[in-house]
């Protein structure tokens, strides 16, 4: 089985916002709109740090951070269980999806989700340029919408698009049930955590925090699952085939 | 995987079928005069499908950033559907960032300019300047028209005034070839072009020191960044302004276990990843940095092999400030070389470049009849007026955290600074760039890997020969953009009577006193403007030539900051009536009887172009889309290119700045000296940082960046906003003594008191009032003659009542409407 998960280096992010203009236009997200976010953990507003600026010229009195944010992709997902008619739904892969078709545009999904994840279409989606861009189907007014881990590149065994351009190397995606993915080595080797825990949630998307990760250098727009043992060496990956998960562990 | 793969995959044979039908409502493809809102107008122009296969062509950006990155666009039936980064030889260097990723709404934004036009109430005749500007309204002509017009007032004024009145001018809009096309017109022409007067103080500050410099300072290759232990990045926001190649490799350095120091007024994203952060006030950088080499020299903590071995450490001094020379002291010796006093031989030597020897680094010496002191102890001598504990109040910065920061750079290995263009941007600021090259010269961060010099990382750039100025050309005249200036006001060194400019938003928006120079092009009698969009410059034009994006054209550019030279592939022909720079400029030689000069299509004169570089070729380069060129990793690893072959870290030939002698760096201030004339009046410094959201004046009205960036704003610490009773959100008015601005306040805390900001390269329609460079000043250092923008003050108050500012509340992107009109 597989779960796609997301790991972000919150030490590595540095809130230029690639990953929120890049994910727009994958997606062909509507003016207004936002699937990912930037959130600044600091002061009240983008870019400014809490504290206050030191007198005496200290060091360390003022902080700020960068909380990318975007559907967790529970794996307990409070928005699934509301869903009236069904249309948001988990997929085998760990992905929360959301079928256009069904959705009536109720919104208890937007109240059920502890992580403002959702957008709904008021109006007809406006883009610039008019003629959309990316390679997505679209949403018509009236429904919700929202991150789906740009599961039409996941299928094509490509990284989400927010992974394969951040430039500071930020963002990692794979299977968290593979024990050799990077994403399930960090989650071990980091103190990660998971936004909301106490919600018991499960979110697929865990944060790296404290101490810096090397990240995963994109050599290429594939996901690691579908390097070839010659590119997982040139990515600085371990050049050692899939192990596969029967194999992993030994007794289980 | 897909709970419904068959859907997925119908879904995408029915866009593959119905895609073609929107491709022909463009009319892209076929260069026609559709234009994209008459398209999008029609019916037929509503999208319902997104879905379909994209070829994916090279390209790359080229804005004056620091990146550019080579970007793979996506091309579906004619159309630039989206753009990623590119994958260069070096996979290193695939980097792309939020600017690079928005493309797809620059090429098809409603700014763009579509048709040539001319100025109604121009004419040949009378140019009725007093015409230009907000108010001025356009028709359309042809090219051939716009050219015929051109070509007409470029021999009118080379008949009446001498050919170097036509100016040639290109702006940093595009680091393609549209530079070296009109560079070879204004060579065969004989006109003028610009050298610049901006970014270039600090460079020529290191140059005095290390032999090196101009635009920031040469360094090592940013993928050597992870072997520094230290960086001290001086006075740049390296996670805002140059994050696209940089912040990856940053990070690295620090994940590596290197130490991250930050010199800056302001608390910066990089400030915030800092493992230490210096917060020194405006125009203390020099105080500083003489604080940590007191440091550095009262633990004795300096490289004394490196200085022994590669600087004019050792060199001794005589009486009058000068060094000794051997030809003077040393019988015999003819020779015009430094001298050192050897203490194992206990002799007076020459000081050859790269040689190691037992040098006094201290002390006095007879020499002949003369005596010589050693160049070091000069150094030390002025750095010693500069204790940390003495110093802390002036720079901002606690004694212990400029030791520690000096402790680090000295004591940990491989590290050094990397300037930002902060500090260029003060008068006097060339004497930081003369600090700091002494500062890691003492700690011997040259010529090894994971020691920095500079903020300009070694990179590739492709070699032309002599096209920008071909043989039996008259050559153009090249003069600095504050001579421009004078030329066009008054005819000092030479009258400028016609501009022909490309690539530029100069004139109306990114030149400081921006007043100065709209009064100063009154004189001109032709305002030829070329660009992609309808910037406040062709506001202010006579002729608007419209000019292709960058994926509507074949081209090669070059990063000069990473090792690739990079194909640009055409995704499809310019739009409307668009050509490239090289068409423009090409046809205009045509009419000026140069046509010979030029091949009739791009593709030939590129091909023709790189037969001058032994290592890239015009076919190699199309078909990888990147070459790398042999680029050295590490810089400075032989001889110094000064004087002496060494790093001249006592210059005897130094300029003065206000009376005082710079032979080792000395501080000097304009306007951010405490006692500076004006400051009761207008207490606060007013800088203008690079943001993330624009390169310059450019990307500028991407729906997608408004969102997230919709306004001007003005950066003002708590502190001074209560002082004047300015709230967060309110729109204030900035002022000084040459304009004003109106814009929102941003009331935070990392901005430093005393200090405000307004990120820099809005566009004049952006303000509720004024422009950020109707405050900014042409007072230049005599020196440098660099532009100071950071050198100003002002005052703020509250905006007065009568402000409109339903430009931004009706309209939360902020893109006027109005300038998609008047095309």
């Amino acid at each position: 089985m597989t779960r796609y998960g997301l790991v972000i280096d919150q030490e590595r992010c540095i809130g230029c916002q690639a990953c929120a203009v890049t994910c727009k236009q994958e997606n062909n997200v509507g003016l207004g709109q936002f699937w990912n976010r930037v959130l600044t953990e600091g002061g009240d507003h983008l870019d400014t740090p809490e504290g206050g600026y030191p007198e005496h010229g200290q060091d360390g009195t003022l902080s700020m951070n960068y909380q990318p944010t975007a559907c967790q992709h529970c794996e307990n997902a409070p928005c699934v269980k509301v869903c009236p008619v069904n249309a948001t739904y988990i997929r085998e892969d760990g992905i929360v999806e959301i079928d256009y078709d069904k959705c009536i545009g109720c919104r208890y999904c937007m109240a059920a989700c502890p992580y403002n994840a959702r957008v709904f279409n008021w109006d007809e989606p406006e883009h610039v340029p008019k003629e959309g861009t990316g390679d997505v189907e679209a949403r018509p007014q009236g429904v919700v919408e929202k991150c789906t881990f740009c599961s039409h590149r996941v299928e094509e065994g490509l990284d989400p698009a927010c992974v394969v351009n951040c430039p500071s190397d930020a963002r990692i995606f794979g299977d968290l049930e593979d024990p050799n993915s990077t994403v399930s080595k960090y989650i071990k080797k980091y103190d990660t955590h998971q936004l909301l825990e106490d919600r018991e949630t499960d979110p697929s998307t865990y944060y790296i925090k404290g101490e810096m990760s090397p990240g995963r250098p994109q050599i290429s727009d594939k996901m690691e699952s579908e390097l070839s043992p010659a590119e997982r060496e040139e990515a600085g990956l371990r050049p050692t085939p899939h192990v596969p998960e029967s194999a992993a562990g030994g007794d289980d | 995987m897909s709970e419904n793969p068959a859907e997925t995959n119908v879904s995408r044979r029915t866009v593959l079928r119905s895609t073609g039908a929107a491709a022909a409502a463009l009319g892209i493809g076929g260069g026609g005069l559709v234009s994209l809102s008459e398209a999008a107008d029609d019916e037929s122009g509503v999208f319902t499908d997104y879905v379909g296969e994209d070829e994916v062509i090279p390209n790359s950006c080229a804005p004056n950033c620091r990146g550019r990155c080579p970007i793979e666009v996506h091309v579906r039936d004619g159309r630039v559907q989206k753009t990623e980064p590119g994958i260069p030889e070096n996979r290193e260097y695939k980097r792309g960032c939020t600017l690079g990723l928005s493309h797809a709404q620059r090429i098809y934004n409603p700014t763009r300019l579509k048709y040539p036009m001319k100025r109604t109430g121009w004419s040949a005749d009378d140019p009725n300047v007093d015409g230009r500007g907000e108010d001025a309204e356009f028709e359309r002509i042809s090219w051939d028209e716009a050219l015929t017009i051109m070509a007409d007032q470029m021999e009118a004024a080379k008949a009446e005034y001498g050919s170097e009145s036509v100016y040639f001018e290109s702006g940093s809009g595009d680091y393609g070839t549209a530079s070296d096309h009109q560079a070879r017109l204004a060579s065969l022409f004989g006109g003028t072009r610009m050298d610049w007067s901006i970014d270039i103080n600090v460079g020529q500050g290191f140059r005095r020191v290390g032999g090196a410099g101009w635009f920031n300072v040469p360094t090592n290759q940013a993928s050597d960044l992870k072997n520094a232990n230290t960086i001290i990045a001086w006075g740049g926001d390296i996670f805002a302004s140059r994050l696209q190649q940089d912040s990856s490799k940053m990070l690295d350095a620090i994940e590596n276990g290197g130490k991250l120091v930050v010199v800056d007024p302001v608390y910066t994203g990089t400030a915030a990843k800092a493992d230490l952060w210096l917060p020194v006030k405006p125009g203390k950088d020099v105080h500083l940095a003489l604080g940590m080499i007191h440091h550095i020299f009262e633990n004795e903590l300096y490289d004394a092999a490196f200085l022994r071995k590669r600087t004019l450490g050792p060199a001794l001094v005589g009486p009058d400030g000068t060094l000794l020379k051997a030809a003077d002291v040393l019988p015999g010796s003819d020779e015009d070389k430094p001298v050192a006093y050897n203490t194992e031989t206990e002799r007076v030597e020459i000081l050859e470049p790269e040689t190691e020897g037992a040098y006094a680094l201290t002390g006095e010496f007879s020499v002949g009849e003369t005596t010589g002191r050693v160049a070091l102890d000069a150094l030390e001598e002025e750095a010693a007026n500069y204790v940390p504990e003495d110093i802390e109040e002036t720079v901002g910065v606690e004694a212990g955290n400029i030791r520690k920061a000096a402790d680090w750079l000295a004591t940990r290995g491989p590290g050094g600074v990397v300037p930002g263009l902060g500090v260029d941007r003060y008068k006097y600021g060339h004497i930081f760039g003369q600090a700091y090259a002494v500062l890691v010269a003492l700690t011997g961060d040259y010529g090894r890997s994971g020691s920095f010099q500079g903020g300009y990382f070694n990179g590739a750039a492709a070699d032309f020969g002599d096209y920008s100025a071909p043989e039996g050309s008259p050559g153009y005249e090249f003069i600095r953009q504050t001579k421009i200036l004078t030329g066009m006001e008054s005819g000092d060194p030479f009258q400028i009577k016609v501009l022909f400019a490309q690539e530029s938003n100069f004139i109306a928006n990114q030149l400081p006193d921006r007043q100065r120079w709209l009064e100063a092009v009154k004189n001109l009698d032709l305002i030829a403007v070329s660009d992609m969009h309808h910037t406040p410059t062709t506001q202010h034009a006579d002729l608007i030539l419209p000019a292709a994006h960058w994926f509507e054209k074949v081209g090669a550019t070059s990063p000069s900051t990473h090792p690739h030279v990079m194909y640009r592939e055409k995704a499809h022909d310019p739009l409307w009536e668009a050509r490239s720079d090289f068409w423009i400029n090409s046809r205009l030689a045509r009419k000026l009887g140069f046509g010979e000069y030029f091949h009739d299509t791009k593709p030939e004169e590129l091909e023709s172009m790189l037969e001058a570089d032994e290592h890239v070729d015009y076919e190699t380069l199309k078909s990888q889309g990147t070459v790398e060129k042999p680029v050295p990793v590490v810089k400075y690893t032989g001889e110094f290119n000064t004087d002496s072959g060494r790093l001249e870290i006592y210059d005897e030939d130094a300029p003065s700045e206000e009376g005082i002698s710079l032979e080792v760096p000395r501080p000097v201030e304009s306007r951010t000296a405490e006692d500076w004339e004006g400051a009761d009046e207008y207490p606060l410094t007013f800088m203008q940082k690079h943001s993330k959201w624009r390169i310059h004046s450019q990307f500028e009205y991407q729906p997608w960046l408004r969102e997230l960036n919709p306004e001007p704003q003005l950066d003002i610490n708590p502190k001074d906003a209560a002082e004047r009773g300015i709230e967060h959100g309110q729109y204030v008015r900035v002022h000084n003594e040459r304009g004003e601005m109106v814009v929102r306040a941003k009331v935070n805390d990392a901005i430093q008191p005393g200090l405000v900001n307004t990120d820099q390269g809005w566009y004049t329609d952006d303000f509720v009032r004024g422009h950020h460079n109707d405050l900014t000043h042409t007072d230049v250092s005599p020196v440098t003659g660099n532009f100071a923008f950071y050198d100003v003050r002002v005052e703020v108050e509250p905006a007065p009542d009568d402000i409109e500012t339903n430009m931004y509340t009706e309209n939360p992107t902020g893109v006027p409407e109005r300038t998609g009109d008047r095309q």
